[in-house]
């Protein structure tokens, strides 16, 4: 018995240049925060040691595209375009949110060191949500990611908007990872693995087809809450709006990206459309309907309710939901198409929308952070009456990442849009094409809220003294990556969404044009 | 027939101690009660061949969670006021829910019932000790390295929202906060 098990120990699938990203990003989280320890007085060396951090696991990230096997861990790590796009996305939200809570941590007393290491965790949790081919894996990033966050959204802990915000997403958080983990468990209950490939191989004899079909409704609840879809969605703004803004520019971002890698994962890879069989037929008419009826209703809830909003942040915790919206117009299209192609290249698409989507966001959350001041006290529309001319680099950027965010063309928002509309329309069902018109029609009524915010800064008055606030390095470092990065994705994209979409064979996919 | 008896036996005290739960007033004699349901089920899990879901029954219910829900109790000091009016229309909620539990129950039942029947054989390990720590320790091992990780997270994150805040800063922003409503208003 014993030399079996130790033959069993010491032969598990051992992968461990596999899962290199990941245990760079944990290793910087825990040397943060033993420096932290040794040195608490420290502002700025914990950043610095982050940013080293992220870098060398992008790069290692980087050269996986094309190599290794597909998968690894006893099946448990994918190693696909969907994981490297996705954690490329989620290490350079982690990268730009420490460049922006430089201006936040140096005018207020927060735990940098811890704030730094929860922030690197959350990335490790986030970035296994990505790779994870297992509910077990994507559940324990899930929860990693979550964890760090509800703490990273009450780190203001002297301000009562902020411990608002965190209890709330706190609460709601786990009500929601509750119900992923009991759909988890009746998927499981119907299949027998919790494997997302062997998933998919089982998914046509399922043992009950009952719990197949209440285990993926549990799960869209789940996932719906995390990438905050209607009517899901409760929570966003007053989360939103009490974190920090360098943490809601994170949220908005990060989680948002991640959760939709598990998504997209579970549903499109995992239950996929198989020809004859009745039960995983039935279950993936209903979640593609499911799921293009949420996308409307997010979409116009979303839009609709930003119009009224006279907070910044809760405009953009709106926008948000909205843009979790036309993500998932790319989602179902992914989940409909007929070839493996087609459907690699929707997956891109989400993913490049949602890295546009985080340029442009975490852009005009840094500017959000610095015109807010001490505390976040500065994020009504009122406090960016006439600032126009007064600071022009902050209100020409800001304006830059609105229309970015509605989707003017030559910026990066206009080819995500684009982008993710494609497969929907492609497809030619009749759901899928109003999905997208209704899409298009949201589109111009998000017009409205963001030139308001356009036309309040050039074009109002200020009744009050405006003293421009003093630019530091970590936001300007932002504001110049984001502002190129607007326009380098909206007018050089290409190769990227080649990369998104094909590892080994980067000229296969013309998707730009 | 023995594991016949005994399940009826512990059922029963399950059952019992579930009814008990509910019918005390005294939200100490309920949590009591709630022991005797966890231990009661932990020892139909034994006669499940399933010891480690019982012991971990006893160790993290019967013992982590109801210390947890007792210092809740004892610090809510709940036993002075007597909600009973207050929640009548709760009544028809729980009535509710239990009636779909029930149906679920048997919808369950029915389903199970049903369903391929598969033999037992007696070579499966799955739920003992060994065969989980097995598992954990090579075809779930990067899942438990992960939990460390998380562990180790959740335990930062709890330090640093419990800890202590100098104190004028706390006034000044929670001043602020009122003399921004009184604005409001």
């Amino acid at each position: 018995m014993n030399t079996i098990l130790l033959q069993a120990i010491s032969n598990p699938d051992v992968n461990l240049q596999a899962i290199l990203p990941e245990t760079i990003v944990a290793v910087t989280g825990i040397i943060v925060m033993l420096y932290d320890v040794f040195a608490p007085k420290q502002k700025n060396v914990t950043t610095v040691i982050s940013l080293i951090g992220l870098a060398i696991a992008a790069y290692f990230m980087y050269s996986m595209w094309g190599g290794g096997p597909t998968t690894s861990w006893n099946g448990m790590i994918a190693n696909d375009p969907l994981r490297i796009s996705f954690s490329l996305v989620l290490l350079f939200v982690a990268a730009v949110t420490i460049l922006t809570s430089t201006v936040w941590s140096e005018r207020e007393t927060v735990p940098v060191g811890e704030y730094h290491a929860l922030l690197l965790f959350a990335t490790f949790g986030s970035m296994f949500m990505a790779s994870g081919n297992d509910f077990v894996i994507i559940f324990l990033g899930l929860e990693t990611l979550s964890i760090a966050t509800y703490v990273m959204a009450g780190l203001r802990k002297s301000d009562l908007k902020s411990n608002e915000s965190a209890m709330k997403y706190f609460i709601l958080g786990s009500f929601a990872s509750a119900f992923l983990l009991y759909g988890m468990a009746l998927i499981y209950g119907a299949t027998g693995t919790t494997n997302v490939a062997l998933i998919a191989e089982r998914i046509a004899s399922p043992t009950f087809p009952g719990l197949l079909l209440m285990g993926g409704a549990m799960l869209v609840i789940g996932f719906g809450f995390k990438v905050a879809t209607v009517p899901f969605h409760v929570w966003t703004p007053d989360v939103y709006e009490g974190a920090p803004s360098p943490v809601t520019g994170f949220m908005a971002a990060g989680p948002k990206a991640a959760a939709f890698a598990s998504f997209i994962r579970v549903f499109v890879i995992g239950f996929p459309l198989i020809g004859g069989a009745t039960a995983a037929g039935y279950l993936h008419e209903s979640w593609v309907t499911a799921l293009a009826v949420m996308a409307m209703l997010t979409m116009t809830v979303g839009n609709i309710s930003a119009i009224v909003q006279n907070n910044v942040k809760r405009m953009l915790a709106y926008s948000s939901i909205s843009h979790a919206g036309y993500a998932m117009v790319g989602f179902v299209g992914a989940g409909v198409a007929k070839t493996p192609e087609v459907r690699d290249a929707a997956i891109a698409a989400v993913a490049f929308y949602l890295l546009t989507y985080a340029v442009t966001n975490l852009g005009a959350f840094s500017i959000i952070s610095l015109v807010g001041q001490k505390n976040d006290r500065r994020t009504e529309f009122e406090d960016y009456n006439g600032i126009g001319f007064k600071s022009p680099v902050i209100a020409f950027s800001l304006s830059l990442f609105m229309l970015s965010l509605l989707g003017l063309p030559m910026t990066a928002g206009f080819i995500g849009k684009v982008l993710v509309f494609r497969p929907a329309l492609e497809a030619g069902s009749v759901m899928l094409t109003t999905m997208v018109v209704v899409a298009v029609v949201n589109t111009a009524i998000s017009a409205y809220y963001y030139l308001r915010l356009i036309v309040v800064m050039f074009f109002r008055e200020r009744t009050t003294d405006w003293s421009e606030p003093k630019m530091p390095v970590g936001v300007a470092a932002v504001l110049l990556i984001t502002i190129i990065g607007v326009f380098y994705f909206g007018l050089f994209s290409g190769s990227w969404i080649e990369k998104f979409v094909t590892p080994s064979a980067p000229t296969a996919v013309q998707a730009a044009k | 027939m023995a594991s016949t008896v005994l399940f009826y036996l512990f059922a029963g005290i399950a059952i019992g101690c579930a009814l008990s739960m509910v019918y005390h007033r005294n939200p100490l004699y309920s949590a009591v009660s709630l022991i005797g349901v966890f231990i009661a089920l932990s020892c139909i899990y034994v006669t499940l061949a399933a010891p480690f879901i019982a012991a971990v029954q006893v160790l993290v219910y019967a013992g982590a969670i109801m210390v947890l829900v007792v210092f809740v109790i004892m610090l809510l000091n709940l036993d002075h006021d007597k909600p009973v009016t207050r929640l009548s229309y709760l009544y028809a909620i729980g009535g509710f829910l239990g009636v779909v539990l029930l149906a679920q129950t048997f919808f369950i039942f029915a389903v199970v019932k049903k369903g391929p029947k598969a033999d037992i054989d007696p070579n499966v390990t799955v739920g003992e000790t060994m065969s989980i720590g097995m598992n954990m320790y090579t075809k779930y091992l990067l899942p438990v390295e992960i939990v460390g990780i998380l562990l180790l997270m959740a335990i930062i994150g709890g330090v640093i929202l419990v800890r202590r805040l100098s104190q004028p800063e706390m006034e000044l922003v929670v001043e602020h906060e009122l003399e921004l409503r009184h604005h409001e208003e």
